[in-house]
């Protein structure tokens, strides 16, 4: 019996590192993309805020850890602690009426690993989870009349997961707490007429905070849940076979396989991954990234277009990577919290702080679940410096205060607060203020290639802005632009032969688009041809 | 021994509050927060709660009396005062002033007492229940989590009406009750699967406003003295944004009419003086109804012309028991003579103001830093700067208590940015008294932390009666009542 014990925690415990590595070194941006949807504020208001909803415990517990994910070892390690906790929870759930199916104790932290490869859901359900199968194992002595207090606080605290407790009360108990459902769905309705009044009822009943995208609910939010109750059912009720344990290591194995490969989708993640690369500013490790596989779309094109100009390689090497079109280095406004993030970072390094500030208030906007976020609470604030709105900037500087990972950071920019000289003298900000515009116009993303123009010329240090009005003017197909602007390349590049992929460019432009080889001759024809459909 | 607990309960509450001896008298006004110094109220508002501003504070020492008697005495980290005392007090003294002496202890333990200042108690009553309005954080173009709510201005509490999180991924405009009546509101909600909701004695209608002879539905409302008429303005605003860093956006409208609807039968009443190539925009009914004010600019090619629009103010008849229009418009304020633009007309429910926005240009005050509040006397036709209320920053959304002696309005003093909540009174000579910022429990906790702006407030009489959980079937039922073009 130890054996068997210490295999199942040995079992457990490879189980934890491999959840671990998992985050750590397949998927940390997973934990950032996470993260940088959230601010969790170190104040009374907060947590007030948080419980003032069904299932607000679950979201400030989620909420403080994914905190964490700042530092991601950190981060991947409370990860997979949860994960153990939840598989661990399980077993015990099972092993009160049969310690025979082992591995089945995994399928519902599997399910779950699954259910997380969808970016929208968030780390609210898995603790609500994991709360409600604690307080299912506490209970397991109690008699079923305190289920009158235990149901309706279990359901404010954690929200709908409350089901699990129910339905497991239900195997343990048998048909006597049959009447916790039908109370459970009173308690619901209640809170729905009572407290809830300004969520939609499909929400209270499914939770308000498990997922990101309002009215939505994915099927893993119920066949997880569901797979503790049936694990724990099988426990209950069906003896031990060999046919079934099995099929039961089967079907283990098969969720695994198919958690990874069906639940992380690899071109999103390689965005994430170029997001969290472009927010670390680790420009080098985009480009190398890109050299081997790029994913073929604008918010790709934008990253690595980025950390080509932010390592001066844009001229040279631009055609190299695949641009998506004249929307290969700014994007237009698009409302989700992502998208238009490589467009707002290169903004603010090319000095369109408006710009920058307007994407970055814009992305924030559009969390679904009305979250501040950290990252873009500190670009936010930035702006407002460099901008010398000092008000505005104090607020938003107050708030990243209230936190933990943000805080230093944000008592260290607060002494540049109402200070225009220290200000100047900052090498990051001083710089921007030297290169945002001087002059005050419309902003028209119609006309781009003039505003970078425009932006050079307001001050011809500012290299990026005059490789992206070239750059633009080439994705435009702007031939006479591009060979007329030539003259400020060589007299403000700071080139001594012209760049790779100017010449190039030069070269297809002559020859008409007739260049075998070239790059820049291949993206026309591309362009053509898409035009052409 | 009820006596002996009655007695150490005192005792245990009066041991809590430090005696201020040898207080440092400081020759200057105290820096508070917010600026109430010399502001007039009503007497039963909320309590005029407020910070120190002064360097390393760590307890405040205030104490009120009343010129017509009674005092107040609080001593906690900020000014932090009872709700019933402080109704008591400022019944107590309506028509008279409160002195205030406000003495600070720094973290050296040592006391400084600051000049006293005044707080006067207006004669004129604030009876309504509180204010409606719409919060939403100054931005752009995604508005987040924006909320309609009702506040009692008599206490702290403010509740919502109607949250992103009833109706996610609809926008949704102000409500406008009918001079403050809450049984009659309309509010409007935006973009695909939008309407434009009339609530009337608790019967939710939801309509479809526009038809093929209205470019849009309706925004900007206002509603006809009898209830049964509810003039819109039909258009479609846009915003284009600055590159410099002195301004953000510039917000306006393609193309903008005014219909009027017939609540009673579901008709648009459609005037082509109403509806002409210019742009007729922010309708208001005036007191006996028989008046439509509204601004109107002519058609710019926007936003290249963004510095053209000016609009004028005008005036129009309205005829409530034929529903129809006179045939002359009036210009009361040539925006392109002198140059600027005049918008967001409100005339008191009295009859004897008409208060109105200034701006250098554009048909949307609030995006405008310059945009001041301005007042017309009707009865003279003169009109002037309100000086007592304006501040380098905007000003607008102005709105009127249902007596028309108090009128709230919206102010981005505070940090160009952010508009808040202002109250401010109005005698019968048109003597206007400093605003005051709408008072919180903690106002510098609670203004600090609050991102969003307060977007056209308006008084309430009474509570506002609204079943959100009805309006969110109605709206997703995509169910609704097509108005119809008066013949």
């Amino acid at each position: 019996m130890k054996n068997i014990d210490l295999k199942y925690y040995l079992a457990s415990s490879l189980f934890c590192v491999i959840v671990f590595l998992f985050w750590l070194l397949g998927f940390p941006q997973a934990m950032n993309y996470q993260e940088q949807n959230q601010l969790f504020l170190f104040t009374n208001d907060y947590f007030w805020n948080d419980m003032r909803i069904a299932g607000g415990l679950a979201d400030y517990i989620s909420e403080f850890i994914v905190q964490f994910y700042y530092v991601p070892w950190l981060g991947a390690l409370l990860l997979a602690l949860m994960f153990v906790i939840l598989q661990q929870l399980t077993w015990k759930l099972m092993k009160q009426h049969s310690d025979t199916y082992f591995p089945l104790s995994f399928l519902p932290a599997l399910f779950m690993l699954w259910h997380m490869g969808d970016i929208n859901t968030l780390l609210s359900f898995p603790v609500a989870t994991i709360l409600t199968m604690f307080a299912a194992y506490l209970a397991r002595s109690m008699h079923r009349g305190f289920d009158l207090l235990i149901v309706p606080l279990l359901y404010w605290l954690v929200g709908p997961t409350v089901w699990i407790y129910v339905l497991l009360r239900c195997i343990e108990k048998g048909l006597k707490s049959f009447w916790a459902m039908a109370y459970l769905v009173g308690i619901q309705g209640l809170a729905y007429y009572a407290f809830l009044e300004q969520w939609p009822r499909d929400m209270v009943i499914t939770g308000l905070n498990y997922y990101r995208i309002p009215m939505q609910t994915p099927m893993l939010q119920i066949v997880t849940p569901l797979s503790i109750v049936a694990v724990v059912a099988i426990s209950r009720w069906i003896k031990s076979r060999m046919i079934l344990t099995v099929i039961s290591q089967a079907t283990v194995i098969a969720t695994a396989s198919m958690a990874i490969t069906d639940g992380y989708d690899s071109e999103m993640y390689e965005l994430l991954k170029q997001d969290e690369l472009v927010r670390k500013e680790r420009w080098t490790e985009i480009i190398e990234r890109a050299e081997k596989e790029q994913v073929q779309n604008a918010f790709s094109s934008q990253c690595v277009n980025l950390a080509l100009a932010m390592t001066e390689q844009l001229p040279d090497r631009m055609f190299q990577f695949y641009q998506s079109g004249t929307d290969a280095l700014l994007m237009p406004m698009v409302r989700d919290n992502t998208s238009n993030l490589p467009t707002a970072e290169a903004f603010f390094h090319l000095g369109m702080i408006n710009e920058s500030l307007r994407y970055m208030f814009d992305i924030q906007q559009s969390i679904l679940n009305f979250k501040k976020s950290g990252r873009y609470t500190k670009r936010i604030a930035e702006c407002y410096l460099i901008n010398g709105n000092y008000a505005v900037a104090s607020k938003h500087l107050t708030v990243l205060g209230q936190s933990l990972f943000y805080r230093s950071w944000a008592k260290e920019a607060a002494t540049y607060l109402n200070r225009d000289d220290k200000m100047n003298t900052h090498p990051k900000w001083g710089k921007l203020r030297q290169l945002r515009y001087k002059e005050q116009f419309l902003y028209n993303y119609n006309e781009k290639d003039k505003m970078l123009g425009l932006l050079f010329t307001n001050n011809q240090q500012n290299r990026m802005a005059l490789f992206y009005f070239m750059g633009q003017m080439l994705l435009d197909g702007n031939v006479q632009g591009f060979t007329q602007y030539m003259q400020w390349v060589q007299q403000y590049g700071g080139f001594t032969q012209m760049p790779a992929g100017y010449a190039d460019a030069m070269k297809c432009i002559q020859a008409q688009g007739n260049l075998p080889g070239s790059e820049y001759a291949n993206y026309v024809q591309r362009m053509m041809k898409e035009h052409e459909k | 021994m009820r006596n002996s607990l009655f007695i150490i309960l005192i005792f245990l509450l009066t041991a809590c509050t430090e005696q201020v001896k040898q207080a440092e008298s400081i020759n200057r006004l105290p820096h508070i927060y917010p600026d109430y110094i010399g502001v007039t109220i009503p007497a039963g508002i909320a309590p005029l709660n407020f910070q120190v501003l002064e360097p390393s504070i760590e307890k405040v020492d205030v104490h009120i009396t009343g010129n017509q008697g009674g005092e107040l005495h609080v001593q906690d980290q900020w000014a932090n005062f009872d709700i019933k005392n402080w109704h008591e007090l400022t019944e107590a003294n309506r028509g008279g002033s409160l002195n205030i002496k406000v003495r600070a202890k720094g973290k050296e333990g040592k006391w400084q007492a600051y000049k006293d200042f005044k707080i006067f108690i207006s004669p004129y009553p604030l009876d309504d229940f509180g204010l409606t309005y719409r919060r939403i954080q100054p931005g752009y173009e995604v508005g987040g989590n924006i909320g309609i709510y009702q506040r009692d201005i008599h206490t702290f509490e403010e509740t919502a009406l109607m949250q992103e999180s009833a109706v996610p991924g609809r926008c949704f405009n102000c409500h406008t009750p009918n001079r403050t009546n809450p049984e009659t509101f309309t509010l409007q909600v935006r973009g695909e699967g939008g309407g434009t909701l009339v609530q009337k004695d608790s019967v939710q209608t939801w309509y479809n406003t526009k038809t093929d002879q209205t470019k849009a539905a309706g925004s900007y409302a206002s509603w006809h003295p009898d209830g049964r008429y509810c003039a819109y303005a039909a258009n479609a605003v846009h915003q284009s944004f600055f590159v410099g860093k002195d301004r953000n956006i510039e917000v306006y409208h393609s193309f903008s009419n005014i219909v009027v609807l017939d609540t009673q039968t579901g008709e648009l009443i459609v005037s082509p003086l109403l509806n002409t190539d210019a742009l007729e925009i922010f309708p208001a009914f005036s007191a006996d109804g028989k008046t439509l004010y509204f601004s109107t600019s002519e058609n710019c090619n926007v936003p290249a012309e963004y510095e053209k629009v000016k609009c004028s103010l005008c005036a129009i008849s309205f005829d409530a028991t034929t529903g129809t229009f006179g045939h002359q418009v009036d210009t009361l304020l040539h925006g392109p003579a002198t140059d600027k633009s005049y918008i967001q007309a409100r005339p008191s429910y009295d009859g004897r103001w008409l208060m109105f926005c200034r701006a250098e240009r554009s048909n949307f005050p609030v995006s405008q830093k310059e945009s001041d509040l301005w007042l017309m006397d009707l009865q003279t036709g003169k009109f002037r700067c309100l000086d007592e209320v304006n501040s380098p920053q905007t000003e607008s959304y102005p709105n009127w208590s249902s007596n028309s002696h108090w009128f709230v309005f919206s102010s981005k003093s505070e940090d160009g940015l952010h508009s808040r909540a202002y109250l401010a009174s109005i005698d019968e000579e048109g003597k206007v008294t400093k605003p005051f910022l709408l008072p919180q429990e903690n106002p510098l906790k609670y203004y600090r932390n609050m991102f969003d702006s307060f977007n056209c407030p308006d008084f309430t009489s009474s509570q506002v009666e609204f079943d959100i959980r009805t309006a969110r079937e109605n709206l997703f039922s995509n169910e609704r009542v097509q108005v119809k073009i008066k013949e």
